[in-house]
């Protein structure tokens, strides 16, 4: 394990000091899940380790009004377990069940697997679906990013130096709206996605017809992917295979993957229309049973 | 840089001065010389490391020692031992479920805090549970067996 100086700041303003003044040397500890490997293997650049476990305003999950708000230093586990959470963000869920082990899932936090920057993360593409608002607090003061503005590239965000992520917020989704997430690897657990993907559909009250949809890739572009294109074909149709095709079609045009040790770029895309055409109809099953039996 | 530290460990707290890089699976075995606790991967993929911090099962190589300070961790030296052993141990030798034995005390702590928080978990919750504890001889057959029984032994009890 590398050498490293070590701080403990128990306040956002203290973290952020400490950070700013270091100038990009020091690394933030949420979880470890990910830092801890880094530093066994001396794989970090600079000299310190900012502990931001103690720093009460990171922390918390709940209801503020119509959304949740999830504390950064939330761990994985208590996203599982969160009543919130399974009613009304069904796919988040899924994406916490996806992730890592139950011993990994017991250290590791949301804001550390969204800082983290992995084109893969489970819950980045699922927040990106619920089109979470990233906070974050820095010298400059407050300062909130759509999701989809956060991520930059692999292990790159949009996190100026001293800034921290303290939460992310996602509103309730409307009545009559479905989502959906589903990740393929390889084996059943302890696993990075080869390709995930996330939907979120909502149909107008009464009918069978989308009036909204958000579709959303992980692990095929050096970000965590919104794909428009394949959400516009959807919108005023009634669903149904022909319009998963459709959309499909659209996400694997927009998808950029590479070929790595975990699979061939071409695997990936073929994937990521399978994903999709599936994520699309599990939520519209759902979704469709509430708009006309409610 | 070292710092001050107290770990409570198995109901006993150890106060110590440790090295800010130092995880806890270190200070545990080499200071506390508590050896039940395997060193596997040292990268929290194999679960032979696994402790209980606060009940909940976690990679002991993930946690700085600085890190669990104050937290309650539960190793296999605190689960039974030669006087009598747990349900979990005495069901996982009744079933042969431990070979090399290497992967066994985080097998135990895994399946004791699934059982008290899950008393009757169906086998895919077993499998699920225990996903994060690799075992190179069993083929977890064995182990999953061993678990259900004490989830079965337990409710002709209540």
């Amino acid at each position: 394990m590398q050498d490293f100086d070590y701080w403990e700041p128990d306040s956002l303003a203290e973290a952020v000091t400490i950070l700013s003044a270091l100038k990009g040397q020091a690394f933030p500890l949420a979880g470890g899940t990910d830092l801890l490997p880094k530093l066994q293997k001396g794989q970090v650049s600079g000299s310190g380790v900012v502990n931001l476990k103690h720093v009460p305003e990171l922390a918390g999950l709940g209801m503020e009004r119509t959304s949740l708000r999830i504390g950064a230093l939330t761990t994985v586990s208590s996203l599982l377990a969160n009543k919130e959470v399974s009613t009304y963000f069904p796919a988040l869920a899924g994406a916490a069940r996806a992730l890592g082990t139950p011993q990994i899932r017991n250290l590791a936090t949301v804001g550390g697997n969204l800082c983290n920057a992995s084109p893969a993360a489970d819950l980045a593409v699922v927040l990106l679906a619920y089109e979470g608002r990233f906070k974050l607090a820095g010298p400059g003061g407050a300062r909130t990013l759509a999701a989809q503005d956060f991520f930059i590239g692999p292990g790159q965000t949009a996190l100026t130096q001293g800034e921290i992520l303290t939460a992310v917020e996602i509103d309730i989704p409307p009545l009559h709206s479905r989502s959906a997430f589903l990740k393929h690897g390889l084996r059943k657990s302890h696993e990075i996605a080869l390709v995930n993907a996330a939907v979120q559909l909502t149909l107008e009250s009464g009918t069978d017809k989308i009036a909204a949809t958000r579709i959303a890739l992980g692990a095929v572009a050096p970000t965590p992917l919104r794909v428009r294109t394949a959400e516009a074909v959807l919108v005023g149709t009634r669903g149904g295979s022909a319009a998963w095709d459709e959309a499909a079609e659209k996400v694997m045009a927009a998808v950029a993957p590479i070929d790595d040790i975990r699979s061939t770029g071409a695997y990936r895309r073929h994937i990521a229309g399978v994903l999709t055409r599936r994520a699309l109809h599990e939520a519209w099953g759902e979704a469709y049973e509430t708009a006309n039996h409610a | 840089m070292k710092l001050p530290i107290t770990l409570k460990v198995n109901g006993e707290s150890y106060r110590l001065d440790a090295e800010a890089k130092r995880t806890l699976l270190d200070v545990l075995r080499e200071d506390l010389a508590l050896t039940g606790t395997k060193k596997g991967c040292g990268a929290g993929e194999c679960g032979a490391c696994t402790v209980l911090m606060d009940g909940k099962p976690v990679n002991s190589c993930l946690v700085l020692a600085v890190d669990a300070s104050g937290r309650e961790i539960t190793t296999i030296e605190g689960v039974g031992g030669l006087d009598g052993l747990s349900p979990v141990q005495e069901a996982l030798v009744d079933h042969g479920a431990v070979q090399c034995g290497y992967c066994t005390p985080g097998v135990v702590l895994t399946a004791k805090a699934l059982l008290d928080s899950n008393p009757h978990p169906t086998e895919a919750e077993v499998r699920e549970g225990l996903s994060g504890n690799l075992c190179r001889c069993t083929g977890y057959v064995k182990i999953v067996e061993a678990v259900l029984a004490v989830s079965r032994a337990s409710e002709r009890r209540d």
